[in-house]
Parts: C-alpha cells; structure tokens; sequence
C-alpha cells in the first residue's frame, strides 16, 4: 500500500504541472512569457524611456530635466525636419506604386510555364535576400558621378550628351534612392503575388474568356479583385519597411546633399546620434510614430473589409 | 531628480535580470575574464587617414613602439570620418567604448561632460613647443579645462592653376580681395571663372563664407557668447562685395555644389582656382599621366596653394582641427595619459608628421621651423594653416550654439541669397533673426 | 494560358521578362566585375575613351588579398553568422510558442495581444536604440556580440510569431484533438502532434530571420565598437573608405563574399522561403 501510494504520488507531482498547463490560460501564459519578457525589456521599457526622452533636455553625456513639448515645438519650427517628413511620404508613395505595378507585372510574366521557370524565379529574389548595406553599395558605385555605368551606358546609347549628377543634385538623388528602394522590392511584390495568382484556379480566367472578355478586362474582373487581399498585405509590410527606412539612404548620400534626402529614421540619427542631441532625435522617431501607425491602421482596416467582402 | 530615480530603477532591474538568467551571465563571465587579466589596454579611435602611409607607420611602427616603450597593449581603430559622432555618442551611453576617441573641430563641446581634463598635458606640450595656437586652444578648451588634446589641423586652402594666373598677369596670389576680384573678373573673361560653392555642403562652404566674413569685420556674436553682432556695417558691407564677387569672377553654376564638384570641376580645366584641403593636389600627384594641362604637361607642376585673400580685418582660415578626447568611462585612464603623452613626444609625433609631407599642419608654433614644409614648396601655404585658423562662433566660444548655427548654413545662406539677387540689407537681417533663434534659446 | 502567335509572345512575355532579369541582376554583375578589376581600369572616367566597363582583361584577386589581410574579414564573417544564427533560434523559440497560444488557445485578449505584438513592429528603431544602450550598460553588454542576440529578436519575435500564427491557424483543429481524445496532454499534443507538422512554417521563419539579422545594420553600427568584433556590413562600411575615397575593389568584394552565405542558406531552401513570404502575405 504505502509503496504504492509513494509510487502514485511520484507519479502525480509532475503532472499537477502538467494538469496546470491543460488549463488553456496557464499554457498561453507559459507560452507567451518568453516572448513577452523579451518584448518587455528591449521594446516595451525602452519606447517609454524613450518618450520621456523626447520629453526632457538630455544630450549626450547629460540626462537633462524635464521640458514638457519644447523639442516638438522646435521640430514644428524645423524646416530640414519638414523636408524629411515630405521626403518619407513621397518616398513611401512613389516607391510602393512603382514597387506595386512592376511587381504585379513581373508576377503575371511568372504565372505560365516556360522553360527555366525555376531558375528565374530563385534569380530575381536575389535583390531582396542580399544585405541591403551591401546591395546599396554596388548601386552608389554605379551611380558615381565620375565612374558613373549608367552615364556610360546612357550616353553611348544616347540618350544624354552630358553628365549626370546623381547623387550630387537634390531632385536626382532622391530619385536614385527611390530607384534602388524599387529595385530591392519588386521581387517581394512580385514573388508574393505569384503565390497569390497561383491560388486563383485558371477556370475563372477562361470561363470569362469563353464568354468573350478582353485580356484587361479578364484581368480587371476577375484577377485583381481576388488578388486584392494578398495585394493589401503585402503593401502593409512594405509601407512599414520604406517609411522607416534607414540604410539605404545612410549609404547612398548620408541625409545630402544640403539635408535634401533626410527621411524620419536618417535625420533621427543625424540629430539624436551624430549631433548628440539625444531628446531632440528621440521627438523626431516620435513623431514618425503616429504618421505610421495611422497609415497601418488604415490599411489593415481596408483589409479587413476587403477579406469579409 | 527623477532621472536618478530612473536610472537606479533600470540599474536594479538590470542586476535582477542578470542574477536570473545565470546562464547568460556565466556565458558573459567567462568570455570576459580574459580581458582583465591581461596587461593594460588602452583603444584609440581615429578616422581613417587621409594618408594612407600615416595610418601603415602607426600600425606597423609607432604602436609596436608605444607598446614595448610603455608595457601597455593598444588597440589602434581607424573608421571612416563620418562615424566618428555616431560611435562617441554610443559610447558615451553606454559607457563602454575606446579610451582615447579623436574629435573633430568644435564637436569637443558637445562632449565636454564626458571627457576627463587634459589641461596639465596640454600645458606641458605648448610650453616645450613655441605655445598652442589660439584656434587649437578656442576648440580644445573651453577656458576651464582642456576637453582634448590637440593633434593636428587639415588645413584648407585655395588650389589654383599658375599658368592661368600669369595669362591675366597675376604672378604671385592676390593679396587682397579686391585684388582678387579683379583677377577673377580677368580669369572668366578668359574662360577660367573661379570656383566657389556656396551650397549646404560640410566642407568647402563654410570654410569659405566664415573666414571672408571674419576678414571684413563681421562677427556672428559678440565675445558674451550672447549677443548676437550679425547686423553690422562691416557685414553689409561683405555682403555687397560678395555679389559683386561672384557676378564678375565666378563660375555661376557653382552656386549649389557639394564637397567634390570643385575638385572634379578643377581637375577637368573648368574652374582656375577654388578653396580645398590638399586633395587635388594630391590626386594629380598619384595620377599624373591622367590628368594634364590642355598643353600636356602634367598638371601637378601647375598648382600652387595659397590661403584665402585678406580684407580689411585681416586675414583669416577656417579648418578640420583633430583633436584627442580622454573618455570619463575609461578603466585605464592613466594608461591612456601615459600613452598621449608619448604619441605627443617630439620623436614620436615627428614620424607621424613627417608621413603626412604637409597635409596636416600640427597645432604648436614651433613645427612652422620644421624641413617638411621646405621639401615641397606647393604645400608650404599649408604651414600657416593653423596659425591663420579661426574658429566658428566667433567672437564667442566655438560651444554647441556656435556648432548649431554652422549646421544650419545661415552665415553661407546670407550670402547666397545676396548673390541670388537679395538686397544685402535684408540678407543680413534674416541671418541676424535666424541667428536670435539660436543664441536667445 | 492563352498567348496566341509567336511574336506576341516575344513582345509580350520574353523581352520584357528578359529586361526585369537583366536590371534586377545587373548590380550583382557590376559587383563581381569590380572585385576583380585591377585599380588602374577601376579609377577611369565614364568618359575616358579607354572605359570598358563590361569586362576586364587583367583580373585580379588583389581586392580580395586586401579584404583578408589587411582586415578583419574573416572574422566579421563568423561574428556575423554567429549572431545571426543565435538570435534567430531565439526568435524561433519565442515566436512558435507565441504563434501557437495566439493562433489555437483561447484565453481573454487572444486578439488584442496579436495586435499588440504587431504594433512593436511599428516601433522606430531610431527611437529605441538610445534607451536601449543603457540597458545594454546595465547589463555590461556593450561590444559583446550578445549586446545584438538580444536585440535582434525586438523585431525578429513579431516577424516570427505571425509567420507562425498564419500556419498553425491552417492546421486543422481536428488533429489535435483526436490526439487529445487518445489521452495526450495539450502541452503533449502541441509539442508532438502539432510543431512537427509545422515544421516547414518554422524553416521559413527561420530562413526570413535569419537573412533579417544578417541585413541588420543601425544597432550592428551602434553596439559594436572593437575592430574584431564588427558585423559584416558595418565592417565593411567603416573600414575601407577612407576620407572621400572609397576602396571600391575591396569594397564589392567584401558586399559579394558577405552576400554568399544568405544566397547559399536561400538557395537550399527557396521553396520554403517563397512559401514563408507568401505564409506572411496570407496571414
């Protein structure tokens, strides 16, 4: 008996965790902890150290005291901070409906069987896998002013007579950067939106043709709007990358010429970083927060509405 | 007070996240036990040299040297200039970093709370070599204590082109700005217009616009630091001369170039003469059979140096003064003491200047005496270069005030809108209202 | 699909597919041309009569001999893959489990806590990476490779744990619970019946964390100060330019060779990579 019962008991300890854990809520709460320590520590803790940054005096070396919204009154009064700000929604703009449209166009010359389907596809996702520091670099060798490939290129096709500035002209650097922002995001679009056209069952497609619709049309009608939800995800994830990107712009002109090409996060570094200015570039990264959140929300609003359509 | 708070808060968590996870701690221990057993290290941060001979000596030679001499280890870092500020701030926040972190210009008052005093080195260094030059001393040191130590100035001066100067009967460099007009106004007429950006470029702008400001008389702020002394006649004055300057002498499309437009330009014969550090020269020397005059000759031996004309103030420069800083966070401040004070002795410091053949100009008198500066006469206007430097924010201290009005490009604005055709009166008063915003903050 | 004549095919799908072929390639082409071009042909104007910029006659491996001797390639190389791989199974971990509670256990805030741990996605880094440096000296982390394996996952768990919150959703409930009926435990029946038939979702999380950490660069760039112990990325970029010179030789060779290990990892499981991007798109 007495042998038993121990037996039993031995048995059972571990199970009265175990039984804990059967409990739906003890097992999210076991399972979700981890995540949520981490989080809590290098996300949670320092956003709200964070906005009390943004909300005091320090500078580097100096924790400061508290000023209230003075540094977002001097940012309203900052027209370099302006132009950033015009800057990342142009920038996001521009490059999500070229990024968008080539994808999708990219996306349809995948959607058939041809010889070395394969190859292609694995190829044209190169762009998008390699290091964007690196792949940034290739492309500001090419667009050097006095190396320039694609001045080369461009002049014996000719197309233009004299050189031009790339990186060196505001207008034309912001454009080179939205070249290469567009380069690297056209095959997430385009691979990710094959992956949606594949899961549309040809029928459709031919059923409408039977039934005498044009190609654009067959498109228009039938492919797009059973496409538009992957369409709208995948837009959200890159809306978020571009509007808080960094790197490519830190590699190709550092926030220049003359502080034309700043985004949110480059002109953040500028001010917080390099100047030392820790709560005036905390205001800054602030302030890109709400733009993006309400451009998120928005968007997963519309998702929302289009998936229970 | 409720930063103490905060900081005691997160230093408390901090220790109970670390008695937690031991297995990370354990990890971190034993990785770092090493480190304090060895001998003293002492990390010094640098750019990367413009030279790249000076950066060879200092790893193959002078470190091996400092270490035997010493019995301390160095860890020598070179980065790319610009992250320089980056790495000083995280290091300063995290208090982990290189001992010794080199400084450029007046970016040493932005870090002022961090740095230990260098005062007794410095002293010591101005006294054994003919006094430390008023422009190094305004930057290094804020009238309290040294923030660093000075190293040396990169100096920036103007490159032009001798054969087209003697065309229009200018044997040696003009003197003066008028004078200087005048030969300009004669060099566009013969195709060879002057090359002056007045863009919001870090280099080649400011560098230009402050020292001419200087020369004239004009000042940003009075010596209180406070007073802002933009809107005076002297400046007005300035200003006017400025758009003549450029109407008669100057390559018009100039106006928006960056750093390496009036190096290109120079080197493929558009422009005759513009303010630069030693990089054109430079680049005809490691590439003379590509770049050549239009007769063919190469075209190092047709560039001379000079430092920018004199105006009725004076003559003044402006430069990228590199500097030392001795970090508070440091472990092995005496270590790294010891080790300036060798790099900073006569022998050692020699070598270095000797590789640099001109292109850094040390901060005490008495190098102006030394052979360098006769061996290649194009680069001996360099000598001067920091003996003729002034900093920005003067008549006040070169502080973070100073620094903020120089990063917004509003003494080079005031003169390019001139330039652009805005009466010199109205430039001025904007720049003295742009200016109230900084210095009444 | 329906294409019709000969011609239209050309116009239609080969020629401009060949064209999207040859821009998105091109700059890995120019990347491998450069590294081995011999200074002399790299530094010649674009108008030089003598630039030949599609091919070199004279390759050499001097940019390469320079990237491993006269820096700490070879190290930055480890250090990166070493972080990367760390602090992707930590992510892993973290967001299966966390993937798994949201997507199949009821429990008050299921919803509210997914939003949640999407909206940290939204965080600038920016504003994080000062705070975030104390901490860091807190926990005396500074210039240690574990100062970024613990702040990477910041952005790798939400990446991780919606992947996986998409495919557990697809599993179909009744697998479970047949295990569950035959006398398993919940926590069983996860770790038995359910990750492994996840397995291929978290290969593709893996796969995406992984090139995520490798393309990491502002926090690599802020944490990390001694030589040895840089990533590969911000190696290269501090080390060879040099004033307003940049060692462009030595430079793509470093962006090509540090390029490699995420192609080779992408290239034995682009399956699984397409299907984790589309999985995120889905989800």
């Amino acid at each position: 008996m007495t042998v038993t019962a121990l037996g039993t008991a031995r048995v059972r300890r571990p199970s009265v965790r175990l039984r804990r854990l059967e409990d739906e809520r003890w097992l999210a709460l076991a399972l979700l902890s981890p995540t949520a320590v981490l989080l809590g520590l290098f996300i949670a803790y320092p956003f709200a150290e964070g906005v009390l940054l943004s909300l005091s005096s320090a500078k580097v070396g100096d924790p400061g005291v508290f000023v209230g919204l003075k540094n977002f009154a001097k940012l309203a009064d900052d027209n370099i901070f302006w132009t950033a700000v015009w800057n990342t929604f142009w920038y996001t703009g521009v490059t999500t409906v070229f990024k968008l449209g080539l994808g999708l166009w990219l996306a349809m010359l995948l959607n058939r069987h041809f010889r070395g389907k394969a190859l292609v596809r694995a190829f044209i996702l190169l762009p998008f896998i390699i290091p964007t520091v690196l792949s940034t670099f290739a492309w500001k060798w090419m667009f050097d002013p006095t190396f320039s490939v694609i001045n080369w290129s461009l002049f014996h096709l000719g197309f233009i007579k004299a050189r031009i500035n790339w990186l060196g002209d505001p207008t034309l650097a912001m454009t080179s950067i939205m070249i290469v922002n567009i380069w690297r995001g056209v095959p997430f679009f385009a691979i990710s939106l094959l992956a949606g056209l594949q899961t549309i069952s040809p029928e459709l497609n031919e059923a409408a043709a039977i039934d005498g619709a044009r190609p654009w049309a067959r498109f228009w009608y039938v492919t797009w709007p059973l496409l538009l939800p992957v369409t709208m995800v995948v837009m959200l994830f890159s809306v978020i990358q571009t509007f808080a990107d960094f790197q490519l712009v830190y590699v190709m002109t550092g926030g220049g010429p003359a502080n034309a090409t700043h985004l949110f996060a480059t002109y953040a570094y500028q001010i917080g970083i390099v100047s030392g200015l820790l709560s005036e570039g905390a205001a800054v990264s602030l302030a890109m927060f709400p733009f993006l959140f309400i451009i998120v929300v928005v968007q997963l609003l519309y998702i929302r509405r289009v998936e229970t359509r | 007070m409720g930063q103490t708070k905060r900081r005691s808060v997160i230093k408390l968590a901090g220790s109970a996240a670390a008695v937690a996870s031991t297995g990370m701690a354990g990890i971190l221990a034993t990785g770092r036990t090493p480190a304090y057993a060895q001998t003293k290290t002492v990390h010094w941060l640098r750019w990367v040299d413009f030279v790249p001979a000076s950066d060879t000596l200092m790893r193959k030679e002078l470190m091996p040297q400092a270490e035997k001499d010493l019995g301390i280890k160095i860890n020598f870092e070179t980065v790319n200039g610009n992250d320089l500020q980056p790495r000083t701030t995280a290091a300063i926040q995290s208090g982990t970093g290189p001992d010794l972190i080199q400084a450029f210009n007046n970016t040493t008052y932005i870090y002022g709370n961090s740095v230990v005093d260098l005062s007794d080195l410095a002293e010591d260094l101005g006294k054994r070599e003919g006094g430390i030059y008023k422009y190094a001393r305004s930057i290094c040191s804020d009238g309290k204590m040294f923030m660093s130590m000075p190293w040396a100035v990169i100096g920036a001066m103007i490159a032009y082109r001798k054969s087209w100067f003697d065309e229009v009967g200018a044997t040696s460099f003009p003197k003066t700005w008028q004078e200087y007009r005048d030969v300009a106004k004669k060099l566009k007429a013969n195709g060879h217009p002057v090359g002056q950006t007045l863009g919001h470029t870090f280099g080649d702008a400011p560098t230009f616009t402050y020292p001419y400001l200087w020369s004239w008389g004009g000042k940003e702020v009075e010596a209180d630091g406070k007073t802002v002394a933009i809107n005076s006649k002297e400046t007005v004055e300035s200003v006017k001369f400025m758009a003549g300057f450029w109407k008669d002498g100057c390559d018009e499309g100039a106006l928006a170039w960056d750093d390496t437009n009036n190096n290109r330009a120079f080197l493929s014969q558009t422009i005759s003469a513009t303010l630069n550090g030693a990089s054109i020269y430079i680049e005809t020397l490691r590439k003379p059979d590509q770049y050549q005059t239009e007769k063919g000759t190469p075209m190092n031996k047709d560039i001379l140096h000079s430092p920018l004309p004199a105006g009725p103030a004076g003559q003044y420069g402006m430069h990228l003064l590199q500097s030392d800083m001795l970090m508070k966070y440091s472990k092995n401040q005496d270590a790294a003491k010891e080790f300036l004070k060798w790099i900073h002795a006569e022998k050692n410091f020699e070598k270095w200047f000797v590789s640099q053949k001109g292109f850094a100009t040390p901060c005490t008198a008495k190098w102006e005496e030394h052979k360098v500066w006769t061996e290649d006469p194009v680069m001996a206007p360099f000598k001067v270069a920091a003996r003729l430097g002034q900093a920005p924010g003067y008549a006040g201290l070169p502080n973070g005030k100073a620094a903020e009005a120089l990063s917004k490009y509003i003494v080079t604005d005031m003169y390019a809108k001139a330039v652009q055709g805005m009466p010199a009166e109205d430039a001025v008063k904007w720049a003295e209202g742009e200016l109230k915003k900084i210095y009444s903050a | 699909m329906i294409e019709g004549a000969l011609w239209r095919r050309w116009v239609f799908y080969n020629i401009p597919l060949a064209l999207f072929v040859f821009v998105l390639l091109f700059p890995f082409y120019w990347m491998i041309i450069t590294s081995f071009r011999p200074d002399g042909e790299l530094y010649r104007p674009w108008n030089a009569v003598n630039y030949m910029p599609f091919w070199t006659n004279h390759p050499t491996l001097e940019h390469f001999r320079y990237l491993f001797e006269e820096t700490d390639f070879g190290r930055w190389m480890v250090n990166t893959m070493f972080i990367a791989a760390t602090s992707t199974l930590i992510s892993l971990f973290c967001g299966v489990l966390a993937g798994y509670a949201l997507a199949r256990l009821n429990f008050p805030w299921a919803g509210s806590l997914g939003t949640l741990i999407f909206i940290t996605y939204l965080v600038p880094q920016t504003l994080l990476f000062i705070p975030l440096a104390e901490i860091i000296r807190d926990f005396r982390l500074g210039d240690s490779p574990w100062s970024l394996i613990l702040t990477y996952p910041t952005f790798l768990i939400p990446f991780c744990t919606w992947l996986m919150m998409g495919y557990f959703k697809a599993i179909p409930k009744e697998l479970e619970e047949c295990a569950r009926i035959d006398g398993a435990s919940r926590w069983k029946a996860m770790l038995y019946i359910v990750i492994p038939v996840a397995v291929p979702g978290i290969l593709s999380s893996g796969i995406i964390a992984f090139t995520l950490s490798w393309n990491e660069f502002i926090y690599a760039l802020v944490f990390l100060s001694s030589p040895q112990e840089k990533t590969v990325a911000v190696g290269v970029t501090s080390e060879l330019i040099r004033g307003d010179v940049f060692f462009w030789g030595s430079l793509m060779a470093g962006a090509l060779l540090g390029s490699v290990p995420v192609a080779i990892v992408y290239s034995f499981f682009v399956e699984h990579y397409v299907s984790g991007l589309t999985g995120s798109v889905k989800g």
